[in-house]
């Protein structure tokens, strides 16, 4: 077998990357399709094939990693930069929703009744469910750290359950997002209030669920004992990320729901 | 790292003992020699027949979808019969 001299990671061929970008073009024409002529059989099959991508691809790297052993302090060092390059750009993504809220609540036009929030729309108190779910959202932070100190010191059955918390804590403030978007007396469709709330709100209850998804895998690697105390860079992935999702939320908190109202 | 997997495994191979039932057994070092396996197959195909079948239907779909996507294209792309 070849060895290499040096601590790099050169993987195999494989075919996830270009079946990605090809799973990407028919999500977006499947889009188009959807839009312009009612049409949701290539969004969906774009969608599937995405997930299943996903899946593989993902499947691969713990291959590489805890089964084949790749990732060298190198390797880690690289895939910890990509993540928090990835979770730089994604605040630059809620930057601009978080931009157009402010250019219209700052100055609020005549059409609005020159008052935020508009005249005609009562919005949610922000004392109510909204403050329960910046607890839970609180506690979660709280929970995965405490699942993270569960691992270096290599107690699985505390880390188990300090994960599972935490998701469970994630999947609770999901289920109460849904129902206040469900009972809220605007909807997306009431200028531009409802167009900032659901957006800013929506794509942040989609990286919830996106993370809270993450967390379940790395809940089932940890339950088949892929994490050593000392390696488990998948696990602090996710608990950045998750910390980050939070954060979002503290702002969109603070601003749209506490000072919007 | 492997000094820490094997302690790890040593570890739970203890635990196991006298944990509860539900708890999973450590199969990490199986997959290991699975995955370790010098026989040229690469990473997404290396375990075993599913693996093969799952980038068949991947493979299948997607190829499908983006011919589909080019005739759509195509058929966008005509002017509209006029009556």
């Amino acid at each position: 077998m070849a060895h290499q001299a040096h601590s790099y990671h050169m993987v195999d061929p494989s075919p996830w990357p270009i079946l990605g970008a090809a799973a990407a073009l028919l999500t977006t024409s499947g889009l188009a399709m959807w839009f312009h002529y009612h049409s949701t059989q290539l969004l969906a099959l774009g969608l599937l094939s995405m997930l299943l991508i996903m899946l593989q691809w993902w499947r691969d790297i713990v291959r590489e990693s805890t089964f084949q052993g790749h990732h060298t302090p190198a390797v880690q060092k690289g895939l910890r930069y990509g993540m928090i390059l990835f979770i730089t750009s994604e605040a630059f993504f809620f930057l601009g929703f978080f931009w157009a809220f402010f250019h219209s609540s700052l100055v609020p036009t005549p059409e609005l009744g020159g008052q935020w929030p508009p005249t005609g729309i009562s919005p949610l108190n922000p004392l109510e469910v909204p403050l329960l779910n910046t607890a839970i959202l609180l506690a979660s932070g709280v929970t995965v750290t405490w699942a993270h100190h569960s691992i270096t010191e290599a107690n699985q059955k505390q880390a188990i359950h300090a994960l599972t918390l935490t998701i469970l804590l994630g999947f609770y403030f999901t289920a109460l997002q849904a129902t206040e978007y469900y009972e809220a007396p605007f909807s997306i469709a009431d200028g531009v209030y409802g167009s900032t709330f659901f957006v800013a709100t929506g794509f942040h209850g989609l990286h919830v669920i996106i993370a809270s998804s993450f967390l379940l895998v790395c809940l089932l690697r940890l339950a088949k004992f892929h994490f050593t105390s000392h390696h488990h860079f998948g696990f602090e992935a996710v608990a950045w990320y998750w910390h980050f999702v939070d954060i979002i939320w503290l702002f969109l908190y603070t601003t749209i729901y506490w000072w919007g109202s | 790292m492997w000094r820490n997997l094997l302690g790890l495994r040593q570890i739970s191979q203890r635990t196991i003992s006298t944990a509860p039932r539900r708890q999973l057994e450590n199969r990490v070092a199986e997959k290991q020699k699975l995955f370790q396996e010098d026989n040229g197959i690469p990473v997404h195909l290396k375990g075993g027949l599913m693996d093969a079948l799952l980038y068949r239907l991947t493979m299948g779909l997607t190829v499908f979808g983006t011919a589909y996507v080019i005739y759509e294209l195509c058929v966008a792309s005509m002017p509209k019969k006029q009556k």
